[in-house]
């Protein structure tokens, strides 16, 4: 087996995950918040791939290619909502949407 | 003979079906016809069986017939059974002979009635249920029977259904039936516990002697046979049942149904002589009813209600003879009341139903000498009820209290209240007949008083009463203790006497209840035809007949409704009420608190769920 060894991934992969959320917790923003969760679905897809080229089984590369699926659909959901938003001139600011508070 | 047996109990039966199911198809006279010759046919079959026992022996009298297992559980089974013996063969004559008589007299009372054609399949539904009650060979079937009659009997005290107090009166019946009905079915339960079987003859041959067990059964029994009999102390519905039509009180609650308890002690006796406590308690609660009833009747102004207090007094001369084993006895007085006290309702009848439905006898008073025919009905049916010789409650009635005699004490007692009673009869009997029958009509008469066609009441009615008056005089002479007894003989195999009087008791009772009879009708002769007394005042004991109504209305009804009101104040509205309301509020407050969690920031919830997962992860190592 080529490449370096398995820890180096998980490194990587919870570094990447670290790195996305806090975006999501720290950042106002919504498409900010939005590439944050897909960096957290990437460091899961990392790990996916890894351990699947470590098992040298297919089965993490099947669900890493879901996990794009469900990313994707994800995405174009959320950018529909923020381009709404922009439309009828709200600010894009989550802090700001609190209509739900008890 | 077991071919009569069933046509004779399921043409009552065809007869409903049909009524009921041809509907508006039928016309209402065709309705009547239907019911009337069916009946009349049930008759014939109970005559034809009757006279195939003739030309049996004595021994070989009972026929039981089993068509199928009726219902089965476990090791029990009961077939759907019918019972031809000397007894039930009696009951199927009385029930279908007068039976028919009335229904055909109802076509002319309840003509032009609305509804005709539902009187006409309930009185058939009756018929059919008092049979399978006579007939049945187990006392499932009789119990069957005995809830059917019940039935019908509230269908039709609650006939007109417009009227609020009939429909009173009928769930009144139907109440005070129904606690009849739950003894009587408890009864059954211990019997089919302690006999395995519920037939006539394995239960009679394997019920408990003596005890506790004979005691409770009996009573049970007796539950059953004091509701459905109006007899103290669950008479309080048979008055009110006056409520439905002329002819259904004349059917239901004269003739036939209210005899039901007599034919049951009879048909049960070997039950209640394991229990000789409460067979006597049974001819103790017959003197008590016909002193009692005999008594409210002097004051009621209701000709229908004078009647129905007469009814109870004479049933509870039965009860007197059933209670102190004069079996056949009781069973003769039973037939004989059959007859002459359908004859008074239905002869009372007449007069209603001329009078646009008037029943208050100081309104109608003077009504006989517009219908002379209607009072020498009458006459005769009070004659009768009174007891004088030779109409036919004489040949009835005194034996009853000369076999009394035989009894101790306690018959002396009986016999004494028997007598008193007589006496009442006398008087209540013909108040009612003076009052209403003799003098001038009184004005609401003469305004009111409707001839039909010039007769005094169409065919069917004035036919049909004859046919009872008939009845009523010359059926006494089919026994005349202690001369001829074909009427005992032909019950003793069934139901042996347990006493009997002798020659000199008979023709001393039968003196001194003539004379007493007597006494009685000449001082109503003295109150209220010749009017040399002055009436006394009713007193408020009887006008409020003896307080039963209120003492039940104070017992079950006010005292449950003071318990719930009671419960409602303390239990409903503090505890149940208040403890819901105080649930409510705590979640509404906690709610309140809860709420501030919400806080809207998408950041924060999603920090919660991170620190969540973080801690679960902790933990999850920390555990593994």
């Amino acid at each position: 087996m080529h490449g370096p060894d398995i820890q180096w991934y998980v490194i990587l992969s919870a570094l990447l995950f670290t790195t996305g959320a806090l975006g999501v917790l720290l950042r106002r923003s919504p498409l900010i918040i939005l590439l944050s969760v897909e960096i957290m679905l990437n460091a899961s897809n990392l790990l996916l791939i890894a351990f699947s080229r470590l098992h040298g089984s297919e089965d993490g590369q099947v669900f890493a290619i879901s996990v794009m699926a469900v990313a994707a659909s994800e995405v174009v959901v959320g950018l529909g909502l923020i381009v709404a938003m922009g439309r009828r001139n709200i600010e894009l600011d989550v802090d700001k949407l609190r209509t739900l508070r008890g | 003979m077991k071919a009569a047996a069933w046509i004779c109990l399921l043409l009552p039966l065809a007869s409903t079906l049909a009524i009921t199911l041809g509907g508006t198809a039928l016309s209402r006279r065709t309705a009547g016809w239907i019911s009337t010759l069916t009946t009349f046919g049930a008759f014939v079959a109970a005559a034809v069986a009757f006279f195939q026992m003739l030309g049996e022996s004595a021994s070989e009298r009972t026929h039981v017939t089993t068509s199928w297992t009726w219902l089965s559980a476990g090791q029990y089974h009961f077939g759907f059974s019918l019972l031809v013996d000397q007894l039930s063969v009696m009951m199927m004559l009385i029930v279908a002979g007068v039976g028919g008589l009335i229904i055909a007299y109802s076509l002319g009372y309840m003509d032009g009635e609305d509804e005709e054609r539902r009187y006409f399949a309930y009185m058939s539904l009756f018929v059919f249920s008092m049979l399978l009650l006579v007939e049945g060979a187990n006392l499932l079937l009789l119990l069957a029977g005995w809830g059917m009659v019940g039935l019908s009997s509230y269908l039709l005290i609650g006939f007109y259904q417009e009227r609020h107090s009939a429909i009173a009166a009928a769930k009144k019946a139907f109440i005070m039936n129904a606690f009849g009905d739950a003894t009587f079915a408890l009864a059954l339960f211990l019997l089919v516990e302690h006999t395995g079987s519920l037939d006539y003859s394995s239960v009679f041959a394997a019920a408990p002697h003596g005890g506790t067990v004979a005691n409770l059964i009996a009573l049970g029994l007796l539950g059953g046979a004091v509701a459905k009999s109006a007899q103290i102390p669950l008479h309080t519905w048979l008055p009110d049942a006056m409520e439905g039509p002329t002819p259904v009180s004349a059917l239901i609650h004269a003739a036939t149904m209210v005899t039901a308890g007599v034919y049951l002690i009879v048909r049960c006796h070997p039950l209640f002589e394991n229990a000789y406590f409460i067979q006597d308690t049974a001819a103790a609660l017959g003197a008590l009813t016909l002193l009692m009833a005999g008594l409210i009747a002097l004051v009621q102004v209701d000709i229908k209600r004078v009647i129905a207090y007469s009814t109870m007094s004479q049933i509870g001369y039965m009860f007197v003879a059933a209670g102190i084993g004069t079996y056949a006895n009781a069973m003769f007085h039973l037939m004989t009341h059959a007859f002459f006290k359908a004859l008074l309702f239905l002869a009372a009848g007449i007069v209603i139903h001329a009078v646009a439905g008037e029943q208050d006898i100081r309104k109608l008073a003077g009504v006989g000498k517009l219908m002379p025919r209607t009072k020498a009905f009458f006459v005769v049916g009070s004659l009768a009820l009174v007891a004088i010789f030779p109409f036919s409650g004489f040949f009835s009635k005194d034996p009853i209290l000369a076999a009394a005699l035989q009894r101790g004490w306690f018959g002396i007692t009986l016999y004494v209240i028997g007598m008193t009673g007589a006496f009442l009869t006398g008087l209540y009997a013909f108040r009612l007949f003076f009052i209403v029958f003799t003098g001038e009509p009184s004005s609401f008469v003469r305004e009111h008083h409707h001839a039909h066609h010039g007769q005094e009441g169409p065919v069917s009615m004035m036919a049909t009463v004859g046919v009872l008056a008939v009845l009523a005089t010359i059926a006494g002479f089919l026994q005349w203790a202690p001369l001829w007894t074909p009427l005992t003989k032909w019950l003793d195999p069934v139901a042996p006497p347990l006493v009997e009087a002798t020659s000199a008791q008979e023709w001393a009772t039968s003196g001194v209840g003539i004379t007493i009879g007597l006494a009685g009708i000449g001082l109503a002769w003295l109150l209220y035809s010749a009017k040399r007394i002055r009436v006394p005042r009713a007193l408020p004991v009887l006008e409020h007949k003896f307080y039963w109504d209120e003492a039940y209305d104070v017992l079950w009804y006010r005292s449950s409704d003071l318990v719930s009101r009671g419960l409602y104040a303390f239990v409903e509205r503090p505890l149940i009420g208040g403890s819901l309301v105080a649930v409510g509020r705590g979640f509404s407050l906690a709610g309140r608190d809860v709420g501030r969690l919400q806080t809207g920031l998408v950041r924060s919830y999603a920090l919660a769920l991170a620190g969540g997962l973080a801690v679960l992860v902790v933990i999850f190592l920390a555990v593994r």
